[in-house]
C-alpha cells in the first residue's frame, strides 16, 4: 500500500517543510484509505456471496435454479420456494417443537445461571475458582464426551425421543457459559450501589431483587439470545436423540430437506435455510455490540 | 467479603429501628448462606448433566457397552483392552493425525485472515467498516447447517456456482462436472474454506475490539520516528493483541478440533475415511456401530487432549486479567 513520493520533495524552506509534509501525509493517506477500502469490498463481497446465494436461489423458480450457467439475478421472483417450505410435512410441527424445547431450555438456563452468577460475582467463599475452572472446561468437552453417556441415562430412564430429555441435554449444553456470561456483566456493577442498599437496611434477596437484576437485564437478555442461539443451531443432539420425525426440530428438519421426485430441490432448500437462519441472523444484529462480551466463554460459536 | 466499615449511619425510619445506643454500624452476619443457596440448584443441574456423565464416560470405557446392551442391559467389563485396541488401530492414529492436521490447516488460516480483516478495519472510511461489519455479522450468524448446506448446492457438480466461476477463472481448466466430495483433497478444500468463512466473524470482529483499545499515541509516537506500517504492526499493534490473539487462538485449536456437524453434512467423513476425524469416529463407532464403550474409550481419550489444552487456556485467561 506505499506510495511513490511526490516529485516536489525538496521544495519550500524551513518554515513551510511542517505543513507541506502533513499535507502530503494526508493525501497519502487518503490514498491509502481509498486502497484500504478497495480491498474492503472485495473482502465483503466474497464473504457475502454464500449468503446472497442462498438468498438467490431461494427466490428463483424452478427452471432457473439448475442452469448450465448460474443465473445471479431471479429474472422471474417468486416466493414459491417458501410457500413449498412451509407446505412440505412437518415445517410448522418441527418450528413448533423447536419453540417448545429451546424456549424451555432457555428459561430454565436463564433461571439457575442468573442466580448462580449472582453467587459467583457478588460473593467470596471456597471453592468459587473450583466451580468457575469447572464450569469453562465442560464448554471445551468435545461433543461425543457428553452424548454418549446422556445417550445411554436417557435410554435407561426413557427420556430418549422426548421434549424433556433434549431439553435437559440443551440446559447442560447452555448453562455453564450462561453462568460465565451473565457472572461478567454481574462484575461490570459497582459494589458501591449494593453497600448504599446494604445501609438502607435491605437484604440479600432485597439487593438482588431490586438492584442486581434489574441493572443486569440487559445482560440477561444478551446471554439469553446467546443461549437461543446455541440451542436452536443444535443438530448433533437432535439428530443422535430424536427418532420420531414429528418431534424433530428445524435443524434436523432442515438437513433432511429434499425432494423425492427430483433428487434435491436446492431452491426449496435454500429457501428453508433462508427461513431457519432468519431469526438468528435478527438476534445476532441486536446484540452486535455484546458479541464479543460473551468470547471468553466462546458463548457464540461458528 | 466486602468490607462493612462504613461510617454512615442510616437515616429515617431505619434508624429509628436501630435505637438501641449501639454506636457502630450493625456487624455483617458471619455466615452468609446466600451464595449457598443461590448456587446449589445450578450447581445440583450441572452435576447430573455434566460431572457425572464424565465420569459415567470414563466408566462405559471400560466396558464392552453395545447395541445388544441397550435393550437387554447387559454389558460386561472388559478392563483397558479397549484402550490398547484403540492406540494399536491404525485408523485411530490416522484419525488424530487428520484431526490435528486440519485443525491446524483451520487454525492458521482463520487466524491470518482475521487478522488481516481486524487491521483491514482500523483503516477504512466508516460506511466500509459499516459495510465490513455486517457481512462478518451475515457469516457468523448463519447456522452451521443452513451453511454446510448452502456450500454443497455452491460445490454441486454440474451446476454449482463455485464450479462455474473456477472453470471461468480458466487456471484449473473444467471444473464444470467436479465432484468435490469424490476426492479427499477437494473435500477437504470444501470443508476448510467453510469453517474458516465461519470463524473468521468471531476473530475479526474480537481482535477488532481489542485493536481499538491501543492508544493512539503510541501510532503517533511511532510514525514521527519514521516507521513503516508494517514495523508499525509488528511491534505496536501485536503486542498490545497478543494476549487477545493467544486466547483466540486457543479457542479456535479446541473448537477446530471438535468440529463436527460441517464434516458430518458436508461429507460424512468420506470419501472413505478421508475426513474422518476423532469427532466422526468416536460418533460412527458409538452411533452408527452402536459400539458405545468403545466410543466413550475414544472420546475419553479425545477428551484428555482437549482437557490438557483447556488447561492452558484457562492458565492464559487468568494471566490476561480476567478474575475467576
Amino acid at each position: 500500500m506505499s506510495t511513490s513520493a511526490p516529485p516536489r520533495t525538496a521544495v519550500g524552506a524551513a518554515s513551510t517543510r511542517v505543513p507541506q509534509r502533513d499535507r502530503r501525509r494526508g493525501r497519502r493517506r487518503g490514498r491509502r484509505r481509498v486502497g484500504a477500502n478497495l480491498v474492503a469490498l472485495i473482502f465483503s463481497v466474497v464473504w457475502v456471496f454464500p449468503v446472497y446465494w442462498m438468498i438467490n436461489t431461494a427466490f428463483k423458480p424452478r427452471p432457473e435454479v439448475m442452469t448450465a450457467q448460474p443465473i445471479f439475478f431471479p429474472q422471474h421472483p417468486t416466493v414459491s420456494n417458501f410457500v413449498n417450505a412451509f407446505e412440505q410435512s412437518n415445517f410448522l410441527l418441527d418450528l413448533r417443537n423447536s419453540v417448545i424445547v429451546v424456549v424451555s431450555a432457555v428459561l430454565l438456563s436463564i433461571v439457575l445461571g442468573g442466580f448462580a452468577a449472582a453467587a459467583l460475582s457478588r460473593f467470596r467463599f471456597r471453592g468459587r475458582r473450583t466451580i468457575m475452572v469447572v464450569i469453562l472446561a465442560v464448554q471445551m468437552l468435545p461433543p461425543t464426551a457428553l452424548l454418549i453417556p446422556t445417550f445411554l441415562v436417557f435410554n435407561e430412564l426413557n427420556l430418549l425421543g422426548t421434549f424433556v430429555g433434549l431439553v435437559l441435554a440443551y440446559v447442560a449444553t447452555v448453562l455453564p457459559f450462561s453462568i460465565w456470561v451473565m457472572r461478567g456483566f454481574f462484575l461490570a456493577i459497582p459494589y458501591e450501589i449494593e453497600e448504599a442498599a446494604m445501609i438502607d437496611g435491605a437484604g440479600t434477596w432485597r439487593i438482588l431483587r431490586s438492584i442486581l437484576f434489574p441493572l443486569v437485564l440487559p445482560g440477561i437478555i444478551a446471554t439469553s439470545i446467546f443461549a437461543f442461539i446455541t440451542a436452536w443451531n443444535d443438530y448433533l443432539i437432535a439428530y443422535t436423540f430424536m427418532k420420531d420425525s414429528t418431534m424433530y426440530t428445524l435443524p434436523i428438519w432442515l438437513a433432511s430437506f429434499s425432494n423425492p421426485q427430483s433428487g434435491t430441490d436446492f431452491g426449496g432448500q435454500m429457501a428453508a435455510s433462508v427461513l431457519f437462519s432468519l431469526p438468528v441472523v435478527v438476534f445476532f444484529l441486536l446484540i452486535q455490540r455484546k458479541l464479543v462480551t460473551g468470547m471468553s466463554a466462546g458463548a457464540v460459536k461458528g | 467479603m466486602r468490607s462493612s466499615t462504613v461510617d454512615v449511619v442510616p437515616s429515617g425510619g431505619e434508624a429509628a429501628v436501630a435505637s438501641s445506643p449501639q454506636p457502630h454500624p450493625r456487624p455483617r452476619p458471619k455466615k452468609n448462606l446466600a451464595p449457598f443457596w443461590l448456587l446449589t440448584p445450578a450447581a445440583l443441574v450441572l452435576l447430573t448433566l455434566t460431572i457425572a456423565p464424565i465420569l459415567l464416560l470414563v466408566g462405559l470405557s471400560f466396558t464392552d457397552y453395545d447395541q445388544k446392551s441397550l435393550f437387554t442391559g447387559a454389558f460386561a467389563g472388559v478392563g483397558v483392552s479397549q484402550y490398547a485396541s484403540i492406540f494399536t488401530d491404525p485408523e485411530f492414529l490416522w484419525s488424530l493425525v487428520r484431526t490435528v492436521l486440519f485443525a491446524t490447516a483451520l487454525v492458521a488460516g482463520s487466524l491470518v485472515i482475521g487478522m488481516g480483516v481486524s487491521q483491514l478495519l482500523t483503516r477504512v472510511g466508516r460506511t466500509m467498516r459499516y459495510v465490513v461489519t455486517v457481512v462478518l455479522i451475515f457469516a457468523w450468524a448463519v447456522p452451521n447447517v443452513a451453511s454446510s448446506l448452502v456450500w454443497v448446492w455452491l460445490f454441486q457438480p454440474g451446476y454449482g456456482v463455485v464450479n462455474w466461476l473456477l472453470t471461468q477463472a480458466r487456471v484449473f481448466g473444467d471444473m464444470t462436472d467436479v465432484n468435490w466430495a469424490e476426492s479427499p483433497a477437494l473435500a477437504y478444500t470444501a470443508i476448510w474454506l467453510l469453517i474458516v468463512w465461519q470463524a473468521v466473524p468471531f476473530i475479526a470482529l474480537t481482535l477488532n475490539a481489542a485493536q481499538t483499545q491501543v492508544p493512539a499515541e503510541y501510532f503517533e509516537a511511532a510514525r514521527l520516528d519514521g516507521a513503516n506500517e508494517w514495523r508499525i504492526y509488528r511491534m505496536i499493534t501485536l503486542h498490545f493483541l497478543k494476549p487477545t490473539l493467544l486466547l483466540v487462538a486457543i479457542l479456535s485449536v479446541i473448537w477446530d478440533f471438535n468440529v463436527f456437524n460441517q464434516i458430518w453434512l458436508v461429507s460424512q467423513g468420506g470419501p472413505g475415511n478421508a475426513t474422518s476425524t476423532l469427532g466422526i469416529w468416536t460418533y460412527k463407532t458409538a452411533f452408527v456401530g452402536f459400539h458405545l464403550g468403545e466410543g466413550a474409550a475414544i472420546a475419553v481419550v479425545t477428551t484428555a487432549m482437549l482437557m490438557a489444552l483447556t488447561a492452558y487456556y484457562i492458565r492464559n485467561l487468568l494471566r490476561s486479567g480476567e478474575e475467576l
